[in-house]
């Protein structure tokens, strides 16, 4: 399978993001996961655990604290599956 | 330029929120505890039902006889710690009696049970080690996972398919080890943990199974050792961690192991080394208190009907459970508005239950959650189960209540 690309990846965490944004906030790659689009930190972890299956590839909860937009998780999830 | 409180302006908010509804549930103050199950605040008399007092004990004569003792025997603090200041003897008497309950060479006592696994978790895993933790682990193994330099994974609740999974995922861990991570019964829900599927997942892949058993000592299995001993499986576990402060009546916490080995870790574990040691008191009542769980039987009998019995009571009633029978029943709410308007009403209706509200919740749920007690009698247990009938049947005149509070405070 060839690597995904930004697209492919910002595309996915969309589709993933939406049961943890009820309010519909729109989402960009600057967009705070927590501040912006008030997902909460258990639930973040959620997100990543459907990331990892999805990507076949591990997200450790370190590399996660330092993740606090939707940007910085596309490129995380680049990094993983380059 | 902004303020050093400013960050926790929309924290501010839902508190602010929830004092228009009523009052802090996160800050109750009872004027006075009176027995096991019930506490005062102000004149009103007050069914304790949110405690994690599953057995009790907090006002058993022989676990307060020992603690008064051990304060004239002792004095009441350790003015420091083990390893600066000494050791007494109720620590390393407390320290075999669990030793020689689970059948281990190892055990380990603590000042909390936080602090429990904030250091057995950070002196068990080294740089190279891989921490494999439950989705739905407390607080406490989040926070001794992140003491560490160890790369954590987290895996589906209560699933081992799920660590198989990610397990192999990681492959080789070169120059070290996993470390997985569950609890016995968890806190927050009430589900228990397939304890003997995940060992043979972790043993599979060479890694080391811990489990905390806080709300499960004393309450499941045979001798009270908690669910691994229920499940038959207690000598195949590696590390085993738990608290005083639910069924042994106290304040600190233990972790013991099969490995021999384990000793080492008092020579590196932080909260372990620069903390005060826990009282004379406090330990001297725990050991009381771990006799009284060996011996327990009839405790975890009539705690086991308890729970049967309000589970049936609020499943009849139609409350949305999370789990089967068990010491810890929660009811899913709609939302934590919902839930803080019906703990409030709990409240002034003399039944005291605990608020859970996200992130402290699995799924973002916002629940009434209820902890029972070997103490409770049948009728306390029908006390609550009605109380929840008639806050059911006051559903209409209670969000009116709320509505007109909203206004009223805008």
């Amino acid at each position: 399978m060839s690597a995904p690309t930004d697209s492919n990846i910002y595309d996915k965490i969309c589709e993933l993001l939406k049961p943890y944004n009820p309010k519909n906030h729109p989402i960009e790659h600057s967009s705070g996961i927590m501040s912006d689009l008030e997902v909460d930190s258990v639930a973040v972890f959620d997100l990543i655990m459907e990331l990892e299956d999805h990507y076949d590839v591990s997200i450790p909860m370190e590399m996660v604290s330092d993740i606090k937009t939707v940007g910085e998780l596309v490129n995380a999830v680049k990094g993983l599956t380059a | 330029m902004t303020a050093l409180f400013d960050k926790y302006a929309p924290l501010q908010a839902r508190i602010d929120m929830m004092m228009k509804i009523g009052s802090d549930a996160l800050g109750v103050r009872f004027d006075d505890i009176l027995s096991a199950t019930r506490g005062r605040i102000g004149n009103r008399e007050i069914l304790l039902a949110g405690t994690n007092n599953y057995l009790g004990l907090t006002f058993d004569e022989d676990c307060r006889a020992a603690a008064k003792q051990a304060i004239d025997d002792h004095g009441t603090g350790t003015t420091g710690s083990r390893v600066a200041n000494g050791t007494y003897s109720e620590h390393t008497d407390l320290e075999e009696a669990l030793a020689e309950h689970f059948g281990m060479p190892s055990c380990i006592v603590f000042t909390t049970g936080y602090q429990t696994n904030l250091a057995a978790i950070s002196g068990l895993a080294g740089d190279k080690d891989v921490i494999f933790m439950d989705a739905d682990a407390h607080a406490c193994i989040i926070d001794g996972s992140r003491l560490t330099n160890a790369s954590t994974i987290r895996f589906r609740h209560n699933n081992p398919e799920d660590l198989d999974k990610r397990l192999r995922r990681q492959g080789e861990i070169e120059g070290g080890n996993a470390l997985v991570v569950i609890e016995g019964m968890y806190s927050m829900f009430g589900d228990i943990a397939p304890v003997d599927e995940f060992i043979d997942v972790t043993h599979r892949h060479g890694g080391y199974l811990f489990i905390d058993e806080a709300h499960s000592y004393g309450t499941f299995g045979p001798t009270g050792c908690g669910i691994a001993e229920e499940q038959g499986v207690l000598d195949k576990v590696d590390f085993i961690s738990g608290t005083f402060s639910k069924s042994l009546a106290s304040v600190g916490g233990f972790c013991a192991s099969k490995h021999p080995e384990f000793e080492i870790t008092r020579k590196v574990m932080r909260p372990y080394m620069f903390t005060a040691s826990a009282t004379p008191s406090n330990i001297s009542a725990a050991r009381v208190a771990v006799e009284k769980i060996k011996s327990g039987g009839h405790l975890r009998d009539n705690l086991k009907a308890r729970a049967q019995q309000l589970h049936a009571g609020l499943s009849a009633l139609d409350y949305d459970l999370c789990a089967d029978p068990s010491p810890v029943i929660a009811a899913r709410r709609p939302n934590e508005g919902v839930a803080a308007m019906e703990w409030n009403w709990l409240m002034e209706n003399g039944v005291y239950v605990n608020l859970a509200v996200p992130p402290g919740t699995p799924q973002s749920s916002s629940l009434l959650r209820i902890s029972l007690s070997a103490a409770h009698t049948e009728q306390d247990v029908q006390t609550i189960i009605d109380a929840f009938a008639k806050m059911k049947a006051s559903q209409g005149e209670m969000m009116s209540g709320m509505m007109s509070k909203l206004q009223a405070a805008e």
